[in-house]
This record gives C-alpha cells, sequence and structure tokens, in this order.
C-alpha cells in the first residue's frame, strides 16, 4: 500500500512491476529534460533584447527541431513497445485463480485442484481493529504462493469492474460475459492492497483488493483451512 | 454601433471596430486590416507606414533637405527626421513599466482571500475526519505497515532499522 502523502509507485512485488518503474524512470526523466529545457527557451525569450525576431527564418533549427523529436520518441517508443510485449508472455502458469466482481465485492476462485470459492468484502471502517487501513483492508484475502506465476482470470457478475494491484503491476477489467486473462508473478511475501478500478455505483470505492503471498507451505495450509470452512 | 451606444462608459474608441476611429496609433500589429498601419515592436522594427503622415512646413522642407548629403544635417534635425517616422525609440519602447507591481498584488491578494476561504470552509462546512485518523490510530498504522515490511525496498520500511527499532540515521 501507499504511505500517507506518497507520491510514487509502490515498491514493485513483481518483476514487471520492476520494468514498468524502470521504464518509468527513463520516460520521466526526459520529460523533465524537455521541461527545463522548455522553460529555459522561454525565459529566454521573455527577457531578450533581440529585435527582428519574428521576420527572420532559420531552416537549421527547423531541421533540429524535427529530427530530434522524433528520435525522443523512439527512445520512448522502444522500451514501451518491450514491456507491452513482455505483459503478454504467458508460459505455463502453475495456479490459476479467478476474480469475479461483484457490486459491491470481488470473489475468488481456487479450482485447480478443489472447489474452494470465498467473498471478500471491505471491512467496514466501524469494524477495524485499531491500526488497521481505511478502506483498503478485506475480510478474506487472495493468498497466494510467492515465486509462482499466476494466472488470474477475471470476469464480472453485473457491471464492469477492474481488478487491480499496483505493487503487482497487474490490473485488468472485469467485464461482464467475458474472461479476462493476466499474469503474474509476486517476487516477495507480503499484503498487497489495491482497489476497483472501472466505476460500478454507489460503492466502487468500497471494494478493495487484497493479496497476501506466502511461502507455498503457507498457501497449502491456508487453502486447506478454506476448504474446510466452506 | 449599438454596441457603441451600450457602452458610452468605456468609450467609443475602444470598443468600435471601424478602421478609421482605431486610426493607426495603436501598439498591437494589426492584422486584418486592409490598411497598413504603424506599430511599435522590437521584434517587428519597420512599421508599415511613417508616423507621422501629415507633415508641417517645417518637416516638409526638412524631407527636402534629406534627400541632399546628411553630413549636413545637425544632430536635432537628425532626431526629427526619425520622429517623422517614429513614434517610440529601442529605449523608449522596451522601457519596463511599474505595472508587475499591480499584478503581483492582485495575485497575492487573491491567493490570500482564497486561503480565508479555504479556512472558513475547514471549520463550517466540513464535517469531522473518519476515526482512523486520529494520531493513536496512525501510529499503529504506521507500526503495522513496518511490521508487515510494506515497501522495503525503497519505501518506508526500507527507513526502518529493524535491528534497533528506530528509524534509520
Amino acid at each position: 500500500m501507499a504511505h500517507p502523502s506518497q507520491l510514487g509507485f509502490q515498491d514493485a512485488a513483481s518483476p514487471l512491476m520492476e520494468e514498468l518503474l524502470m521504464f518509468h524512470d527513463h520516460a520521466l526523466l526526459v520529460v523533465f529534460l524537455i521541461s527545463a529545457f522548455v522553460l529555459y527557451i522561454i525565459l529566454a525569450m521573455i527577457t531578450t533584447n533581440m529585435t527582428d525576431k519574428y521576420i527572420l527564418d532559420s531552416q537549421g533549427v527547423e531541421i533540429i527541431w524535427t529530427i530530434l523529436p522524433a528520435l525522443i520518441l523512439i527512445l520512448i517508443a522502444l522500451p514501451s513497445l518491450r514491456i507491452l510485449y513482455l505483459m503478454d508472455e504467458i508460459d505455463s502458469p502453475h495456479l490459476t485463480v479467478k476474480a469475479v466482481g461483484h457490486q459491491w465485492y470481488w470473489s475468488y476462485e481456487y479450482t485447480d485442484y478443489a472447489d474452494l470459492a470465498f467473498d471478500s468484502y471491505m471491512i467496514p471502517p466501524q469494524d477495524l481493529t485499531p491500526g488497521q487501513f481505511r478502506l483498503l483492508e478485506a475480510d478474506h484475502r487472495m493468498v497466494i504462493p510467492v515465486m509462482t506465476p499466476v494466472r488470474a482470470l477475471i470476469s464480472a457478475e453485473d457491471v464492469l469492474h477492474s481488478w487491480a494491484v499496483p505493487a503487482l503491476g497487474t490490473k485488468m477489467d472485469a467485464v461482464p460475459g467475458r474472461l479476462n486473462q493476466t499474469t503474474f508473478v509476486a517476487s516477495r511475501p507480503g499484503v498487497y492492497y489495491g482497489q476497483c478500478s472501472e466505476i460500478c455505483g454507489a460503492n466502487h470505492s468500497f471494494m478493495p483488493i487484497v493479496v497476501e503471498v506466502a511461502p507455498l507451505e503457507h498457501f497449502e495450509a491456508w487453502s486447506s483451512l478454506m476448504l474446510e470452512d466452506t | 454601433m449599438l454596441a457603441s451606444r451600450a457602452l458610452r462608459l468605456v468609450g467609443r474608441r475602444a470598443i468600435s471596430t471601424s478602421v478609421c476611429v482605431r486610426g493607426g496609433h495603436g501598439v498591437a500589429k494589426v492584422e486584418g486590416y486592409s490598411l497598413p498601419a504603424y506599430f511599435d515592436r522590437r521584434e517587428n522594427p519597420l512599421p508599415q507606414v511613417r508616423y507621422v503622415t501629415d507633415l508641417s512646413s517645417e518637416q516638409v522642407s526638412l524631407k527636402e533637405k534629406e534627400k541632399g548629403s546628411w553630413a549636413t544635417l545637425s544632430n536635432e534635425e537628425k532626431v526629427a527626421l526619425y520622429r517623422i517616422s517614429f513614434k517610440q525609440s529601442f529605449a523608449e519602447m522596451n522601457q519596463g513599466s511599474a505595472e508587475w507591481k499591480s499584478i503581483a498584488a492582485g495575485i497575492f491578494f487573491f491567493i490570500g482571500l482564497t486561503g480565508l476561504l479555504v479556512v472558513w470552509q475547514r471549520k463550517y462546512v466540513f464535517g469531522d475526519v473518519p476515526h482512523t485518523f486520529h494520531p493513536e490510530w496512525k501510529a499503529k498504522e504506521l507500526q503495522r505497515m513496518i511490521d508487515m515490511r510494506i515497501n522495503p525496498v525503497e519505501g518506508i520500511s526500507s527507513k526502518w532499522d529493524y535491528e534497533n527499532k528506530q528509524w534509520k540515521k
């Protein structure tokens, strides 16, 4: 989760998010350089005493300020496309989880080996124990094993929702009548929070996603426990 | 014409679109008008017309003298010739004004006014923040974030020294 007044991204919990962080650094640097340069030009133009500014031309500078932006755009596009195609790679996930959006909660189904399904409602602020995070905590977390390629199949039962976990670098729209697939690998254990990312009615802001990444033994113990309960 | 009559306060000259009334003595370049106009702009140093179009008899004779050798012209005559062609010299047109002070004053005033409005709004319009904003809760949240190793790479948990149970120096 983000700490209060945090401006930047959360630390990456998946290799894809690491790539996105690095690309963002790169693109932001380009943006800062361009902005600083433009700011300098604006200040120079305001404070200059040069005459004949609007009645002269220069082919040279016009060539430069056409070619250079094109090069900069290529410099941004190449890493961007690389990550785009990286995101589309699916190579044999070990686990499949279905996340289905409802108004206004998520339900998760682990049906690879047994029929495990449960709902995940937000814990209302009045029911929080001291120290829990308002609007982010859920009563049942989606637990997955660490360092395991996971396939998430996202869908919805009623209206559009969107399943997003920023730390993992995932977001996928939950469309009723459609199965959207996304894969990720959680590279470190921990608890990662996300919120529904597509307007879906009155409680759109109150259906969070909580992913708990644990070592495989813990995941197995948890799923056995959940199966006993349901 | 209707607008001219209605806005007598502003003055006919200011809002009339008739070219004759606007004359040629504005500072802005008069684009879109078919008649050439005079303007004083540093970036575009050659106006379309001379400033003084109706020359007095003195000026007419000066113009005749100008056709001869310029070495015979005195300094005052050169300046007079300049003033026939141009309204302001470069020094005069580049001169700053004290307008920036009024603008800055207006900006600060409105920022201050907005600040007062915001303070009033917070006191009289908005309700209480949720109970999770109280300092004790926030402290417990922070402890929980550290315990859960939230953002341990470069974020908040990376700034905590777990051995000595304090923030890293």
